[in-house]
């Protein structure tokens, strides 16, 4: 859902100083939460406090679009470079997020394979619990899923489906994560994806024999990890040089990332 | 209507009558120009939907899932020519259909019978309290429909109502988890029916007492009175009530994108019981869900296509309504 929260992050700083250089950013619904904590943090460390944010929401392809036209500095993208993105556009890493898979608390499967994944959202060949190996539950497989326009969509589809679009119907696609969570949680027949900071309240699946948390994403044993970009028109100059700077460099930056994302290093 | 012609050419004309005169009908131009706009708009950007997909675009027959087809438009190349335009809407117009159709039906009998029990047989007291909740319960934002809807009505169904045989029979072509059609004709009817209500029992009210007095007198019971005479005179109400519940009906998007499943499916009916819980998503639920994509030109040029639709479909509506208040109007002196 494009619902588009402003806001504004302005430093405490006295009203005397000179005016201060507003960075905008638009973008990910998925990166929001990350890059306004970073801001946050920037704007109070020493080259930081000479700038001010503006960030908006908006999706992927909304941040990716309008950095192209030039309406703000940096756009977040939670999917990677596309073929059909404008040219000129230079996307620089700044984190990475694991992509769960998740079932109702009730049905404890341990581990789902990537070609069981793809049996299940794409066709579907798999449409009963018994079909699934060492499922402790037999039943209709409801698949949930993302709407096409979202980043984590775009994301499990690459990741998980070697390219292929999930088949819908009868793959729900639903507008956001928690609409996703919230559908796993109530239907214990239920599968689907989301980012790793929605998995609470179900059953988080290992993949492929590695269980979906921060640790073993950061140490690229989990395979369904996603990355987070600040999008640019051109190399990143001035203000958004230093403030992209400072988040691949800085410890603060990466302790941010750590608390519910994986920092690069 | 009378207007006041006459009036104003006897007396002098009125300076500041004249102004006030010019800066009302001023703004009732800029409304008249806005949605003029708005609708040269919404058109001039769906337009390459509809030619690139002809009658196919409305076609029940054109077939292919409505999802997938999206997806490719999403994923358009970036080269104006190569881009996807092909898509088949007819699930979606065909749930639009089904709900708004199922919720007014169910609505209007329901604020009918209600309307005539509370200014008819209600005792004082009741009518007292219920009067001011049915235009509270009309004032609810449909988001808090929609959070009971997929919190408590969604899981019930799913979880006790739909039987493992019901979902192994459609397993693969789709998924029966409580979030169904049904589900959201249900809610929608909740939401609309207050409103309808409030109208209805106004018109009744609006009923001169003497027509009822003429036809009790005459020897008919209370209830045939009524049915005969004042529900007759308030059917222009009840035309206008229905009219701007079917508006609300067909505009509703978010509560219905929680609870309809998400999915762009046309239900069967020859699915037997099984018909009333199968997901399907309705255009204005659609636009909501997608509303991310609206930076891929096709994509948004799409968009504008399921809103030029909604669009088209509340002119008619309220041109439909305009008429059949005009025909029955000659039985009644509703003001409505």
């Amino acid at each position: 859902m494009a619902v588009i929260a402003a806001l504004s992050l302005f430093a405490a700083v006295p009203a005397a100083a000179q005016a201060k250089k507003i960075i905008t950013i638009s973008g990910s619904t998925s990166v929001f939460p990350l890059e306004t904590q970073l801001a946050r943090k920037w704007i109070k460390t020493k080259k930081g406090k000479k700038f001010g944010f503006r960030i908006l929401q908006g999706g992927s392809n909304v941040g990716i679009s309008d950095v192209a036209k030039g309406r703000v500095s940096i756009g977040a993208s939670s999917r990677d470079p596309a073929a059909g993105d404008p040219g000129g556009l230079v996307f620089t890493k700044i984190a990475r997020d694991a992509i769960c898979i998740i079932t109702h608390p009730s049905n404890q499967l341990g581990n789902i394979t990537a070609a069981t994944i793809k049996n299940i959202f794409v066709g579907p060949t798999f449409t009963n619990w018994s079909q699934v190996p060492s499922a402790p539950i037999s039943g209709t497989i409801d698949p949930i899923g993302r709407a096409p326009t979202s980043g984590t969509h775009d994301a499990f589809r690459n990741i998980f489906l070697g390219g292929t679009n999930q088949s819908s119907p009868p793959v729900a696609a639903k507008a956001s994560n928690g609409l996703v969570q919230q559908g796993v949680q109530t239907d214990p027949q239920a599968i689907g994806y989301v980012s790793l900071a929605f998995s609470s309240g179900v059953n988080v699946v290992n993949y492929n024999g590695v269980a979906c948390t921060l640790r073993n994403a950061a140490s690229f044993q989990y395979g369904g990890v996603r990355s987070f970009y600040f999008v640019t028109r051109g190399a990143p100059v001035g203000g958004v040089k230093k403030f992209i700077g400072w988040v691949l460099a800085s410890n603060k930056a990466n302790n941010i990332i750590g608390t519910d994302w994986v920092p690069l290093h | 209507m009378r207007r006041l012609v006459g009036l104003q050419k006897a007396g002098p004309r009125n300076r500041s009558d004249q102004r006030a005169e010019l800066l009302l009908g001023a703004l009732a131009c800029v409304v008249l120009v806005l949605i003029a706009g708005m609708i040269i708009f919404v058109f001039a950007k769906a337009w390459p939907s509809f030619t690139h997909n002809g009658f196919d675009w409305f076609s029940p027959w054109a077939g292919g899932s409505i999802d997938e087809e999206l997806t490719r438009i999403f994923e358009s190349p970036a080269n104006p020519n190569d881009y996807v335009y092909t898509m088949h809407a007819w699930p979606l117009i065909y749930s639009t259909a089904l709900i708004t159709l199922g919720a007014v039906i169910i609505g209007t009998a329901f604020a009918l019978l209600s309307a005539v029990f509370i200014v008819e047989f209600a005792p004082p007291a009741i009518q007292k309290v219920l009067e001011p909740v049915v235009r509270l319960l009309a004032a609810v934002p449909s988001v808090i429909y929609g959070l009971i809807g997929i919190l408590v009505i969604v899981p019930f169904v799913g979880n006790h109502l739909i039987s493992q045989g019901a979902k192994d029979s459609v397993a693969g072509v789709v998924g029966l988890s409580g979030a169904s059609w049904g589900v959201g004709v249900l809610i929608l009817t909740v939401m609309i029916t207050p409103i309808m209500i409030a109208i209805v029992v106004d018109a009744l009210r609006a009923v001169p007492i003497g027509w009822r007095e003429g036809s009790v007198s005459l020897g008919v019971n209370r209830w045939r009175a009524l049915w005969t005479v004042s529900v007759r005179a308030a059917r222009p109400a009840i035309v206008a009530a229905a009219v701007l519940a079917t508006a609300r009906a067909l505009g509703e998007a978010i509560m219905l994108s929680m609870v309809t499943g998400s999915v762009g499916f046309a239900p069967n009916p020859l699915d037997g019981i099984i018909f009333f819980v199968e997901p399907s998503r309705p255009l204005a639920a659609t636009i909501v869900d997608n509303a991310e994509g609206l930076s891929v030109a096709p994509f948004e040029q799409t968009l504008y296509a399921f809103a030029s639709v909604l669009l088209i479909s509340a002119a008619f509506l309220s041109f439909g309504g305009w008429y059949i208040r005009r025909r029955l109007r000659r039985y009644t002196l509703s003001p409505i």
